[in-house]
């Protein structure tokens, strides 16, 4: 699981290593990466959000 | 074989020649070449965010191209320098992509600070609503029931090259915006017709004005003096035609001329209603002609057909006949034409002097005149 969240952080970032590449494609199914990858975009949108809403008060 | 500088010497120079240029550009702010600090302390600083981040954009190239010009040159080839081979480099790509982001929140931080200050109309003094006109500005002072046309007060002579061109050359107007300084001033902006853009730089205000929508903005201005600005949002042929004049005075000077512009407004009502000279219709019919309708049909009547009849030996202005039409096209403008209704942008006694005028000018025979009285009561049976 802590790969996962790593390598959708890397994702974000546009950034990865080869080795965590080829350990990410040993996977079998793509399914973690997918939900994890939204879950995640929504925590960013929230977060980013929040900052918008708190800066402007 | 001449020698050359070793290229540090010359890395040198060069930073030197450039910083001292663009200091000289930040500094000496009349150069032209610099954003104006303005008047204002929202403009002064948005001056300081601009200067800010061009500063770190220098410090950027700098860097990126100080180490790229010195990479071409320590480890060139006739020096033997053998290219690494590699594919990637997690590390330095995390942090060529962290480092700008970092540098981009920094900047975002004073911006946001100030974008907050800018959209703050709250707590106004005076409320103005800004409205553009194809090619005019109008201004309405909300609280105090007073309104009127601003239009470009360089003369014709002067566009066409007839005269010396002056100082303020297509940045003067008749009828300024006048506002005491050290008030807070809340603008309003909309269109009556296609979208315009009130720009006055040295307050840093650069709006757009839509039809059917309002835009806001403020400011306070603490000097007493005339900005000036020229609509930014291409409206149209007379674009470049419709200036902005801005003053800025003390609160007294400002009462007097409030009170002086409500005299004129009842002078002007009082006006409506007594019988007009020729003279004085062809005298006023002149200047409202020269400043409403010259720009499409020329200041002898001649017109550019077909977008803009010619006026003159128009059977419309030489004949009794003609006259109802005449009147009524004035008024309500030509519908499937770029003619303007005008009984909405002009007092009574404007539009009864310009159609006297036409009837009367540039060998026009017609012979009668308009009284403000008839089309005042034109338009209070509509």
């Amino acid at each position: 699981m802590l790969q996962v969240i790593k390598s959708v952080l890397a994702a974000f970032l546009g950034v990865q290593s080869e080795k965590n590449r080829q350990q990410d494609f040993q996977s079998r199914s793509p399914w973690p990466f997918i939900v994890t990858g939204v879950v995640m975009t929504l925590v960013f949108v929230l977060v980013v959000a929040s900052v918008a809403r708190w800066a402007a008060s | 074989m001449h020698s050359l500088l070793p290229f540090g010497r010359w890395l040198l120079v060069l930073c030197v020649i450039f910083a001292s240029q663009v200091q000289a550009a930040a500094i000496n702010t009349s150069s032209g070449w610099n954003l104006p600090p303005g008047v204002t302390s929202i403009s002064q600083e948005i001056f300081s965010l601009h200067m800010i981040i061009f500063w770190i954009c220098v410090a950027i190239a700098v860097v990126v191209f100080g180490v790229m010009f010195w990479s071409l040159f320590a480890y060139r080839k006739s020096k033997g320098a053998k290219p690494a081979n590699f594919h990637e480099n997690t590390t330095v790509e995390v942090i060529w992509t962290a480092v700008p982001l970092l540098i981009l929140i920094a900047m975002a931080i004073p911006a946001t600070a100030t974008l907050k200050k800018i959209y703050d109309t709250s707590d106004a003094d005076i409320d103005i609503l800004v409205t553009g006109y194809q090619w005019r500005w109008h201004y309405q002072y909300v609280e105090e029931d007073l309104s009127f046309f601003s239009n470009l007060g360089t003369p014709r002579s002067q566009i066409l090259g007839e005269e010396d061109k002056g100082d303020f050359y297509l940045l003067e107007v008749d009828n300024p915006l006048v506002v005491p300084v050290g008030k807070k001033i809340r603008f309003l902006f909309t269109s009556n017709d296609v979208i315009h853009a009130w720009w006055v730089p040295d307050l840093a205000i650069k709006k757009d004005t839509i039809p059917g929508f309002i835009n806001e903005s403020w400011t306070i201005i603490d000097e007493p003096g005339t900005y000036r600005g020229q609509c930014a949002e291409l409206c149209g042929r007379d674009h470049a035609y419709m200036p902005i004049e801005v003053r800025a005075v003390s609160q007294e000077t400002y009462d007097e001329w409030l009170e002086e512009q409500r005299q004129m407004l009842a002078e002007d009502a009082a006006g409506s209603q007594r019988e007009w000279t020729m003279d004085e219709l062809m005298d006023r019919g002149k200047g409202v002609y020269n400043t409403y309708c010259a720009a499409c049909h020329q200041a002898d009547g001649s017109g550019m057909p077909p977008a803009f009849p010619a006026l003159k030996n128009n059977p419309m202005m030489i004949t009794e006949e003609g006259r109802d039409a005449h009147i009524d096209a004035v008024l309500y403008g030509r519908s499937g034409t770029s003619m303007p209704a005008y009984s909405g942008t002009l007092s009574v006694a404007d539009i009864a002097a310009v159609i006297t005028y036409e009837r009367n000018a540039w060998g026009n025979d017609a012979g009668d005149r308009v009284q403000p009285s008839e089309i005042s009561e034109m338009l209070s049976d509509d």
